[in-house]
């Protein structure tokens, strides 16, 4: 009976959101222009930082050891979770600066879906393509360039490690945006963990320990990027590096969940 | 000038209390920077490791320290909001109370963020510098600090916040033909980013790239003051890109004058 009701509500779910999808597209379509200024200002903020990658390495050979192609892989690698999450969860950030302070919570509660998942789709945040195809242009172009220790199963091993990288930038998303349900507002919060993705491109060893320590285990970036990125390219510990992936991510989801369910107890209204 | 003041110093005074209001944001903000700096600076340090190397084309990492957090201070508090403001009381029609009102349209904008800035230079920048001086001492030896130096450092940040308002003002008119003002100024900030000198030095670009950078009347805005304050530039070279500077700011002064005459004959606003 419960796996009954259970299958109804996913099959519901995805119901909704193909509707939501649908609707989406339709947006887009009637705001072409500002749809291609989005993606494009996110794409050229990506070159920005490739121009700097590739003017130090004009003075350069390798960083700590790694190539010029191989930092490429690294930053493309980390474009995808950061892009996905981006793409699906970007009203996450209203919540964290306005949807909570406004008052506007309440219409997601009087609906019949879970809260958490109608805020977050309802915004289908079309600007990271721009990230999206900048980081499938790096990957092809450096792979092209490297001879990668490739076996069959780095394919599924790194797709999980996509997916649970998405999750830790989303979970922690989760985690800072829900603080507004106590303190009315916490986007300001979620920018400044969310700026620290930065420290997610490149090898963790050339940061001091305390640094290391805190992107490897506290906000755990490094998993989203460096990592999995560094056992696709050296087949390192898969154990630690993608394992540490799916580890981080399901830990901060579990966590964001806790706190969006306490938070969502604890929201009152705006007065007026 | 009585009568000047006496008109707009009320709007500092507003500025400054939702500055007041807001003074969360701006440190969460700025931690974000800070961020940026500190993922930089390892990464520089990495180079300078992997290189051998003591000094990139006059540049030693002690210099690089200093050029990261400087170039950085000096972008957070030149910084203008004026073309965002501009175009979004364009669109929502509420640039038709500021015209009928005796007071110039662009001096309510300057005054209201000059409220800011002073929040922020108190809060952000005095502390900012003196950590900077301290880093300094602390990698020399000896207290480097000029006063000479520092008061042309700051004549050259007023002429640098003048003439990224006076800039920013010329871009808010494209409010007119844009709608997603907020990708547009994402774009803008992240070529503006670049082209200001603020990610890297411009002394360290290809040879083409820095002439073309440096005649350009964006590396005013970052790069000019930085090396300023570094004392790289010195004597008549100081006084020359000064000069440079006051003459961008006089000319974007005057073509924001002129877009806002041109603009005002074609402003429509609906309803009330």
């Amino acid at each position: 009976m419960w796996l009954k009701n259970t299958g109804k509500e996913i099959r519901r779910t995805f119901r909704l959101l193909r509707i939501f999808a649908a609707q989406h597209l339709k947006k887009l379509m009637e705001y072409k222009i500002d749809f291609i200024t989005g993606a494009v200002a996110f794409l050229v903020d990506q070159v920005v930082n490739l121009t700097f990658l590739t003017i130090i390495f004009g003075n350069v050979a390798h960083l700590q050891g790694w190539s010029y192609y191989e930092m490429l892989f690294i930053y493309g690698f980390s474009l995808f979770p950061k892009g996905i999450d981006h793409l699906f969860c970007d009203n996450l950030w209203n919540v964290g600066y306005w949807i909570i302070r406004k008052g506007e919570f309440d219409k997601y509660l009087t609906r019949p879906i879970n809260p958490l998942l109608t805020v977050t789709v309802e915004v289908f945040q079309v600007d990271a393509f721009g990230e999206l195809v900048v980081g499938i242009a790096l990957m092809l172009l450096s792979v092209s360039h490297l001879s990668l220790p490739f076996v069959w199963y780095d394919i599924p091993l790194a797709l999980i490690a996509v997916l649970f990288g998405t999750l830790i930038y989303t979970s922690l998303k989760i985690i800072f945006a829900s603080i507004a349900f106590w303190v009315k507002q916490s986007g300001h919060l979620v920018e400044m963990v969310y700026n620290m993705n930065g420290f997610s491109q490149y090898p963790t060893r050339i940061y001091s320990s305390v640094v290391r320590n805190a992107v490897t285990y506290v906000i755990p970036f490094a998993f989203t990027a460096f990592y999995p990125a560094s056992y696709l390219l050296r087949h390192e510990s898969p154990l630690f590096c993608i394992g540490g992936t799916v580890a981080a991510g399901s830990v901060l989801f579990a966590v964001g969940l806790l706190i969006w369910n306490k938070g969502l107890t604890a929201y009152e209204s705006a007065g007026s | 000038m009585k009568k000047f003041l006496k008109t707009y110093l009320p709007f500092t005074r507003a500025g400054m209390q939702s500055a007041t209001a807001y003074r969360v944001n701006f440190l969460a903000w700025f931690m974000g920077d800070i961020m940026y700096c500190l993922v930089m600076y390892y990464v520089w340090r990495a180079v300078f490791a992997s290189s051998g190397q003591s000094s990139f084309n006059g540049f030693t990492m002690t210099d690089m320290t200093v050029f990261l957090f400087i170039s950085n201070i000096t972008r957070y508090i030149t910084e203008s909001d004026g073309s965002y403001d501009v175009g979004e009381e364009i669109r929502d029609g509420n640039i038709a109370m500021r015209l009928i009102k005796p007071v110039s349209f662009d001096m309510t904008f300057l005054f209201t963020e000059l409220g800011f800035k002073i929040l922020t230079f108190l809060m952000i920048f005095v502390p900012m510098v003196i950590g900077v001086e301290i880093y300094k001492s602390i990698a020399f030896g000896k207290v480097m600090f000029h006063i000479g130096t520092f008061a042309a450092y700051m004549l050259s940040l007023v002429m640098s916040y003048l003439f990224s308002f006076y800039m920013n003002v010329c871009f808010g008119f494209m409010a007119f033909f844009l709608k997603n003002l907020w990708g547009f100024n994402m774009l803008k900030g992240s070529i503006l980013r670049f082209v200001s000198g603020a990610v890297i030095p411009l002394a360290l670009l290809p040879d083409t790239l820095r002439q073309v950078l440096e005649w350009l009347p964006f590396s005013t805005q970052v790069y000019t003051p930085a090396m300023i304050y570094m004392e790289k530039y010195v004597g008549w070279e100081l006084a020359f890109r000064l000069g440079i500077q006051a003459l961008w700011v006089t000319g974007f002064c005057l073509l924001s004058q002129l877009i806002l005459s041109a603009a005002m004959r074609h402003v429509t606003v609906q309803g009330g």
